[in-house]
Order: C-alpha cells, then structure tokens, then sequence
C-alpha cells in the first residue's frame, strides 16, 4: 500500500499598477500595485494561509505521524515582511515541529531556468537562503516553477546539490506507468560550460551523486484540488474515509498529492467542506496503514528498492499547467514570447548596474504570473480561459508588463551613460560573492 | 421584412446589417419578402439584392437619404425640437410606410413578420395582426444610444410600443438587450441576442506607392454625439504630445464635423488630423489599409460593425467598452469611452510593440470565422421555427 506525500504551493506574485507611457522615466515609477497586492494578500491570509496553518499546527499536535511539505515562493516571503507578519509566524510554527518540510524554488517564481542558466542559480541560491534564513532549515528537494520540468533541469538541480525533485505524472511521458514511484532521469553529462555556471552558483556544499524525481498523482491531487466542490462530479461529496480508500486502492510506492495551497479556503471555499476533509484525512490515513511522509522522507523510504528505480524521459519541457502540460500558458503567443525574451534580454545591464533595487523590480517582473497573464488560449474555440487575471484581458497584462520594462530599459540606459559604472560593477561582484543580491536586506538575520 | 435602409441607400450599420442577415437567411432556406421605404432596383443594386427575393418598394415616399439623416443627427446633437421638426418628413415617411405595409404584403403568406428598427415596428405591428404571424422586432440601435441618453419621447414611445407588441425581440448585443430590460421594461426573456455577422471580402492586395508617413490613427463612423469623435481628438492631441509623427484621420461626416475641425485647430492638431468627410466603400479600404490602429470610441454602440470591418482588413482595433462588438472580440483594447488617456497609452503602446501589433493583427480575424451572416442568420431561423411551434 503506498503512503502519502502532501506538497503544498504558495506563491503570490507582484501585480502591476496601472502603468501609463507617461509614467517612464518618470523619477518615483512604481510598477506594482501596492495596495492591490496588499488586498489580495490579506483576503487570501484570511479565508486560506492563516486558517489552514492553524489547522495544520493541531493535526500535527494531534498525531505525531502527520507530515506535510511547502514551497513558498520567495516573492510571497518578501509579500509577508510586506502584508503579514503573522502569515509567516504562522508558517514559522509550523517548521518548529520539525515535521514540516520545506522545498527549493527560484526566488521570483520565475520561468528562469529558460532564460538564463546563471539567473536560475542565483535565483535557487537567494531562495534557499532565503529558507535558511527564515526558517532555520536547508532545502535538499527542489520543484521548479509550476513543475516545468525535463532531463536536463534534473541534473540542473543535482549539480546544486539537491536529491530530489517535483514533476508532473505526465501520462505522455509515463505511458501507462505508475506516478506513485519515484523515477530517476536518464544519466548524461552537461556541457562543462553550464556545469561550471552550475558549480559558481552552487547553494549547496556539494553536488549531489543522484537525483531522484516524485511524480505527482494528478487524478488523486485534482480530485481536492479541482472536483472537491463539483456537484456534477461522480465523486461528490467527498468525504475523507472515501479519499483513503482510494489511495489503499493505488499501486505504488507513494501517492504525490502536490496542489496549490489556496485550495485550502480559496479555490474551495470553508463552505463545501474542505476544513473538515483535510482535518479528518491523517485518521481515514491511519486507520487504513498509509502513513504521511514528506518528499525527503519518501526518498529515504525508496532507498531499499533503489535497484528497481525506472527512468523518467523528459526531453521537452512539460509542467502541470492545463490539458496540454506543457509551456504554452506561459510561452504560447507572440506577445507572450516577446515579454519573455525582453525581460531575460535585460539581463547583462540589470547586472552590470550593480542596484538591489534594479535587480530585485526585475526579479519581480520574471514572476510566471505577468506570463500567463497573457496567455489567450482556447480561445479560437470561442471559451475564454477561465484563468485567474488582475487584469481585464492579456493584452492590458502585456500593456502594463511592456512599460515597466520600458522604463527598467531607460533606467539602466541612464545609468549605463552615468559616471561611476566601474565602481558599481565591483559591487555587485562583491555582493554575488556572498549572494545577497535583492529582497534578503528586508529580513533581519536571525543568527 | 420591415426594412428601412439597404445598400447601396444606406448610412450606416442598419443596411449592412440587414442586407447581411437577408442574404444569410437565404442560405438557410429561408424565403424573404423585403419591405423598403426606397426603390433599390436603382442602377447596381440587383446585384445586391439575392435571386428570388421580392423587393416591394413603397413608392414615392421619402425624400432623399440625406435628410433622414440630418434628422437622426439634428436629434444627436441634442437640439430640442417638438415633434414638428421632423414631423412633415420622417414621422409623415413613417407614417405613410405603415399605412401601405399590409397593401403591399397583402399577397404575401408569411410565416413570421420580422422587422428592423423603430421607423418599421409600426408597419410590422400591421402586417403581423393581419397575417396574424408571430412579430420579431429586431433592434440595431435604441433612441438611448442616438442620443447619450436624452431620448425623443416620441420616438422612444413608438419604440417601446413595438417591442413590446412583438412576439420575440433580436438584440445586437447583450449590450443592449440590458439597455432594453432596464430602460424599455422589455421582459428578459422576450430578447434573444444575435450579434451581428460579417462577410469578410477577399480584400484585393494592392501594392502601396510611396512611403509612409508615420504612423496613422484611424475613426470612421458618423459625426454624431453617439460616436464620440470630439473623443478622438482629445486622443489624438495625448498621442501626438509623446509622438509627434502620428497622423490621425477621422471619416465619415455628420452634423458636428464643423465644430470639430474647429476644435482640432484649437488643440493645435490642424496639421495632424485630416478629415476626410464621405468615403466610398474603395475610400474606407484604402484607409483601412494604411492604418496601423482603428478607434472607435462611440458613448453607446448597441453594436459596431465598423470594428468588424476593420478587424477584417487586419487593423489592430482600441474599442469602447460600451459597445456590442467588444463582447465578441477578444483580441482588441477595450477602454471605457472617457478614457482618452488610456486610448491614448493603447495607441502608443501598440505602436512601440511590434509583437503586440503583430499578434492583434493575425489573432483578431478568427472572430470572423465564427460570427458569418449564414451562421446568425441560423439563429434567426431557429427563432422563427421556436415562434412557430408555440
């Protein structure tokens, strides 16, 4: 019978103001929407973070089996030193029991692993640091943002030093196998150039000698995450005794149930019952002999049957998004390709200037949301794509996205022409040296 | 058919819209007899008039279409008249149309009487009683939406009166069918909504002589309150304060074209707007052409085919929220009709991102595909047949 592993994604990405071409250039731009970020921050504080933290607190309390595992994104960190101290108290007593894992992402819940290779590594550098920081624990499994995964990200991650990784149980890839195994990527070496970006970068002590990737049940994980609500699903209601028969049920090593964390209040409301299925699932658990373990534990639980590991190939990206899981709600369209390739093409100047703040507005302009914000899929079939946008359609995403990044452009442009570049350039090589490149100066250093 | 324009007579969306559904129902099986208050067997209009279709005209009638205009518009732009004003011509036209609309149906069996625009509901309230078949009164345009919401109460009252008679009503949009529940009282479920359709022409590739200028802004419509041009200056002058290259060109004319040259020059953009006044279909594709952005910034548009028109010729269109058509494309800005500074900032942004041109241009059109004439005219039809069983 295979056990559990919960991951939990929490992110919130910086929203744009309503920018106008007026505004570039202008001394005091500020391209995000403080007070629309502080609003939606709360609200989902409110009905999701703060409620299902404290129910989780009690079932760890209560059973000391219990065991779940979080990615929070480090702009929803830098969103908490913002808009809720208490959010990340909360999140604090939960790694104080220790049965609490936390998972490595890029800092910006960027879409950098496909822009620049050096950028991801100093992204996954800040956001482990950034976890060490924040809650005296250091990540050694890493999940990409919104699970784009493929072979070469692994050993990507293996050579930073992590032993595990998240991806979607794609059935394209698995083919009729089962996403309740861990797999193991296909062995090759990275061209030594990239390892040796890699290596500069590198959070960890050292590489690690094997990588181990848990797949995530997406039938099982959707059925909380998506259906729990859908009256005409065969399913419904869905009680907790119910859900653990269908994981007795499963083959397999574990069952990877990876959703996002604001199922929990948000997408499904307190009012369709999803406090009461999560608070009553670690005994439906139990009485049925599955245990709950975190991604660390479920591959130290794997070691014994290493041997029988089978290989996951992943050529092209995929991820966890819509039908196709693949990269098209980020990188579908012409204006879509051309926000992305802007931002990355910023890359050399942004660096060269050497200013946290530069760096950290452009960080926070990488964030995936801006990408799929624009995205107009599925809608040649006359269905608009139910996705969630602060904005009224793609186009006002990319309108607002293309003047911050017109006016990131001229501020790097005036400070290229300005005097005093060299003495600035030193800086930053200094300050990538003991990579505190952006938001970490908002977090007081416990040590 | 109760119609009242029809090309080649026609000025606006009313005829195109018109002649599109008679030629869509025609390929849905369904037989039409036209009523219009105009002789359209007038040299060229065969053509466009499909095989087997009756045109009853009524005769000697109207005047020219000029004057049905400068009516609509004297009323647009807010001038307070009695009913006096226009009575001797319109509301005698009117009246006149009514009276012959059951003498020249009389032949006639129809299934279901459907008629488009106030001008006509009085006629087809006649001939529906006399035929004694279902009444579907379609709605292009309301007397809220001529006016910014400072209707006739004449009109507005014969309005009302035959929509309320009908059996059915098709509005353009849910636009305006929530103009007509909540300022007609119609009940919501007597409205069917039928966007209006558009038969892309195969646009002939005509090689461009000469270089461009810079960049060119386009507004075609009626110089009407209801199309909000004074707008597009105000656009034009936020515009041309960041680019001073961009040309702007407003056609089409209307009773406030003096009064809005007068204006372009107090803003300083004698130099920047041309105004074309009546461009010919050839014209307006030329336009159409050259643009690279279309502004339709109309107050209240129940639909806007004009933006249809220009999504077909490959235009990146910046379209009033307050319209039909922004219901049905997706691929386009929609700004709030005040919003001039926002208009503004879509303009220049589509003129900095050649990728967003690009996408607006190519992704656009699909629309058409799907809102054909044939299609909605087979919506129609399941309409009638609906009116026909109960």
């Amino acid at each position: 019978m295979p056990n559990v592993c919960f991951y939990f994604q929490v992110h919130q990405p910086y929203r744009l103001r309503d920018l106008r071409i007026t505004d570039i250039g202008r001394e005091d731009t500020e391209y995000f929407d403080d007070e629309k970020n502080r609003a939606v921050f709360r609200k989902v504080a409110e009905k999701c973070y703060l409620p299902t933290n404290r129910l989780l607190l009690d079932m760890l309390a209560a059973d000391p089996d219990f065991a779940v595992s979080f990615s929070l994104s480090g702009v929803f960190l830098d969103q908490c030193k913002e808009y809720g101290e208490d959010v990340l108290d909360s999140f604090r007593a939960l790694a104080a029991t220790g049965r609490v894992e936390f998972l490595a992402e890029t800092d910006a819940h960027s879409l950098s692993y496909l822009g620049s290779l050096e950028e991801f590594c100093l992204q996954v550098r800040s956001h482990v640091e950034k976890i060490q920081r924040l809650f005296g624990c250091t990540p050694t499994v890493f999940r990409n943002t919104e699970l784009v995964y493929c072979n070469d990200l692994a050993h990507v991650a293996r050579l930073l030093g992590f032993r595990g990784i998240l991806a979607e149980g794609a059935d394209a890839i698995l083919d009729g196998k089962t996403p309740n195994v861990p797999y193991a990527p296909p062995r090759f070496r990275l061209p030594a150039q990239r390892e040796r970006v890699i290596r500069t970068h590198r959070p960890h002590v050292r590489p690690s000698t094997d990588i181990t990737i848990l797949l995530k049940n997406y039938r099982l994980s959707d059925d909380i995450a998506f259906r729990f609500s859908n009256r005409s699903w065969a399913g419904f209601p869905l009680y907790a005794d119910t859900f653990a028969d269908w994981v007795a049920q499963s083959e397999g090593h574990s069952v990877n149930l990876f959703m996002d964390y604001e199922t929990f209040g948000e997408h499904q409301w307190a009012d369709t019952g999803i406090f009461d299925f999560l608070r009553s699932l670690p005994a439906a658990f139990r009485s049925r002999g599955i245990a709950t373990r975190t991604p660390s534990q479920v591959i130290d639980d794997w070691r014994p049957h290493r041997n029988k590991t089978g290989t996951f190939d992943a050529h092209a990206c995929i991820s966890w998004a819509d039908m196709e899981r693949d990269l098209s709600a980020w990188l579908g369209n012409d204006i879509q390709h051309a926000a992305f390739t802007a931002v990355y093409a910023l890359e050399g100047a942004v660096r060269a200037s050497g200013d946290p703040d530069l760096i950290e507005a452009w960080r926070r302009l990488q964030t995936s949301d801006h990408l799929y914000y624009m995205c107009t899929k599925y809608w040649n079939d006359g269905d608009v794509h139910k996705y969630f946008s602060p904005y009224e359609s793609p186009y006002e995403a990319y309108r607002r996205f293309s003047h911050a990044l017109e006016d990131l452009r001229l501020r790097l442009g005036n400070r290229e022409s300005g005097a005093g570049r060299r003495g600035r350039k030193s800086q930053y090589k200094h300050r990538s040296r003991t990579s505190a490149p952006m938001s970490e100066s908002l977090f007081p250093n416990p040590s | 058919m109760f119609g009242w324009e029809f090309p080649p007579l026609h000025t606006g969306g009313l005829g195109v819209a018109c002649e599109g559904l008679v030629r869509g129902l025609r390929k849905n099986g369904v037989n039409v007899t036209l009523v219009l208050p105009h002789r359209t067997t007038a040299d060229g209009v065969d053509v466009r008039v499909p095989d087997g279709m009756d045109v009853v005209a009524v005769e000697s009638m109207l005047q020219a279409y000029d004057d049905h205009d400068s009516f609509d518009v004297r009323l647009s732009a807010g001038i307070p008249g009695d009913i006096n004003l226009y009575g001797p011509d319109l509301g005698a036209a009117v009246e006149r149309y009514t009276a012959q609309s059951v003498t020249l149906t009389r032949d006639v069996r129809p299934d279901v009487v459907h008629c488009h625009d106030w001008m006509t509901y009085a006629a087809g309230v006649c001939a529906a009683k006399h035929h004694d078949a279902p009444l579907v009164a379609h709605i292009h345009a309301t007397e809220l939406d001529r006016t910014d919401f400072h209707p006739h109460p004449w009109i507005a009252a014969r309005e009302r009166a035959g929509l309320l008679a009908a059996n059915s009503v098709i509005a353009v949009s849910n636009y305006t069918k929530s103009l007509l529940v909540e300022h007609y009282g119609i009940p919501d479920r007597k409205i069917t909504v039928v966007h209006n359709g558009h038969d892309p022409k195969v646009a002939p590739l005509v090689a461009q002589h000469g270089k461009k200028r810079g960049p060119l802004i386009l507004f075609l419509g009626r110089l009407t309150v209801q199309k909000n041009p004074s707008q597009f200056l105000d656009v034009a002058r936020l515009v041309r304060a960041m680019r001073p290259d961009v040309r702007f060109v407003m056609a089409g004319e209307g009773p406030m074209l003096g009064e809005l040259m007068r204006r372009a020059c107090a803003l300083g953009l004698d130099n920047a707007v041309t105004f074309t006044g009546r461009v010919s279909k050839e014209e307006a594709e030329a336009l159409f052409r050259q643009a690279d952005c279309f502004v339709m910034p109309s107050l209240s548009e129940p639909f806007g085919l004009v933006a249809l028109e220009a999504i077909g010729h490959g235009v990146p269109v910046i379209l009033s929220k307050q319209s039909g058509a922004s219901e049905v494309i997706e691929h386009a800005f929609k700004v709030d009709f005040w919003d001039a500074d926002k208009m503004a900032d879509c303009i220049l942004t589509i003129l900095r991102e050649q990728p967003l041109a690009r996408q607006l241009r190519s992704e656009a059109p699909r629309i058409l595909q799907r809102l054909s004439w044939q299609r909605q005219a087979g919506a129609v039809r399941s309409l009638y047949e609906h009116l026909l069983r109960i």
